[in-house]
């Protein structure tokens, strides 16, 4: 027997009204949304396998119960495909983590967005770009996954902009903001096989972020020439003191160029956390901390990361163009949201 | 054209009684928490309020907690040594 879906309809005359009903009840980003019939909803629910009412998370923080049923709405409204149903599932079980801390970077002022990084064979099977244009428009899956799981923020948790989210200039990336890592192209060990899993596993990795940073050097072919440039633009950077992890991106020209050094990605955070220091007497100049100057503040250093680990490095980009970029988390802290990997589930049984 | 039936994509807000302790008539006698959320001078503001309590509204004492950060809720240690050691808690944010 075929669970019921329990959602209230709504009965229109047409397509279009159906939009229209999305905008007029809010439930939109602001662009049109796909009308979400049933039979839509159910195969999104079939593609990963799940009764509408599993629960995929429970915000603490807002007592809400987000279930399949749910989710699959939102992901159809999104303009997801239902293969993609999985990994949107997996990012909401990521941002529900205790870890994540859902509370704080959907609500602050610091305005952050739920940055997703695609690993494993299901990026390139599913047409998630990881090449040129990385973080611009034209591919789906990029597209409406990210949209789906800002839509289950919106309509599901309640993080509604002006109301829970308070975002004081947001962010471009609450529409969408994902990326997969260019494993074909890499030198480097994938950012999932660091972090545990298996090289043929394929998992979604969200972190609370601020827009990327792009910087550029065309000079250097060196791998220190490239990564002095990165980190001092990660020392200007410092506008909080610090973020509690960063995104190192690095595309093909520099990724070539730091991969013929010989320099593993370890290697690349290691340089990344030596370089980015700052003096307190920078901070109290650029009136970031009070105080006037003294000697003392001169040679005294605060790191811009705790530990060398706090930065993920990534491969993707385009293959010309002597950018790259780096993508700052969100400013509440170590012990407010981490970075969290989960494996996405294409098969229940 | 067919009507077209689409399902509503948000949750109704889940129902739930809230209880709250009664507000003491005074704070006269009462060991009074405060509550520090990090951010620049939000911590002299609560010593200057924690004199106040004390001068003029006859307080016993009072004893300041640091959270992790402005953006989280009190962590369990706080709540768990606000429980044991005050009657009352003041939480400010200083911004």
């Amino acid at each position: 027997m075929t669970t019921a879906l329990v959602s209230k309809r709504h009965v229109v005359a047409d397509i279009s009204l159906a939009m229209e009903l999305c905008y007029e009840r809010g439930w939109t980003d602001g662009l049109p949304v796909v009308p979400p019939t049933e039979p839509a909803v159910r195969a999104m629910l079939a593609a990963a396998e799940l009764e509408p009412d599993h629960q995929i998370a429970f915000i603490t923080n807002r007592q809400v119960a987000v279930t399949a049923e749910k989710v699959a709405i939102n992901a159809v409204m999104a303009g997801c495909l239902p293969e993609y149903m999985p990994i949107v599932v997996s990012a909401v079980e990521g941002i529900a983590e205790p870890v994540w801390g859902y509370h704080g970077p959907a609500t602050s002022t610091g305005g952050a967005a739920v940055f997703m990084i695609i690993n494993g064979p299901i990026g390139p099977r599913l047409g998630f770009n990881c090449e040129d244009n990385l973080f611009g428009p034209g591919w789906r899956a990029n597209a409406t996954v990210g949209r789906a799981v800002r839509l289950v923020m919106r309509n599901v948790i309640g993080t509604l902009p002006g109301l829970l989210d308070r975002g004081t200039i947001g962010n471009p990336g609450k529409y969408t903001y994902v990326i997969a890592e260019n494993e074909a192209e890499s030198p480097w060990t994938p950012l999932h096989v660091e972090r545990g899993f298996a090289a043929g596993e394929s998992t979604v990795t969200v972190m609370s972020a601020e827009g990327p940073r792009q910087f550029y050097n065309q000079l250097s072919s060196t791998p220190e020439g490239i990564l002095k440039t990165l980190c001092d633009d990660m020392r200007h950077h410092n506008s909080t003191g610090g973020q509690p992890q960063y995104v190192v991106v690095l595309a093909g020209e520099h990724m070539r160029t730091i991969a013929a050094g010989g320099w593993s990605k370890s290697d690349i955070r290691k340089y990344v956390f030596d370089n980015t220091q700052v003096s307190i007497a920078h901070f109290k100049r650029t009136e970031r901390l009070p105080g006037s100057v003294t000697p003392q503040d001169e040679t005294t250093y605060k790191s811009l990361l705790a530990e060398p680990e706090d930065v993920l490095v990534v491969a993707a980009g385009g293959r010309a163009g002597a950018f790259s970029c780096y993508i700052p988390g969100w400013a509440g802290g170590r012990r407010s949201s981490r970075s969290v990997t989960k494996l996405i589930r294409e098969r229940r049984a | 054209m067919a009507p077209i039936e689409i399902l509503d994509p948000t949750v109704e807000p889940r129902r739930q009684p809230l209880t709250f302790v009664a507000r003491p008539d005074s704070l006269k006698g009462k060991r009074v928490g405060l509550v520090e959320n990090t951010k620049f001078n939000s911590d002299r503001l609560l010593h200057r309020i924690g004199e106040i309590l004390i001068n003029d509204y006859g307080a016993a004492e009072c004893r300041m907690w640091r959270k992790h950060n402005a953006s989280v809720p009190a962590h369990a240690e706080i709540l768990e040594e606000a429980k044991r050691t005050v009657d009352v808690v003041v939480a400010g944010i200083g911004d």
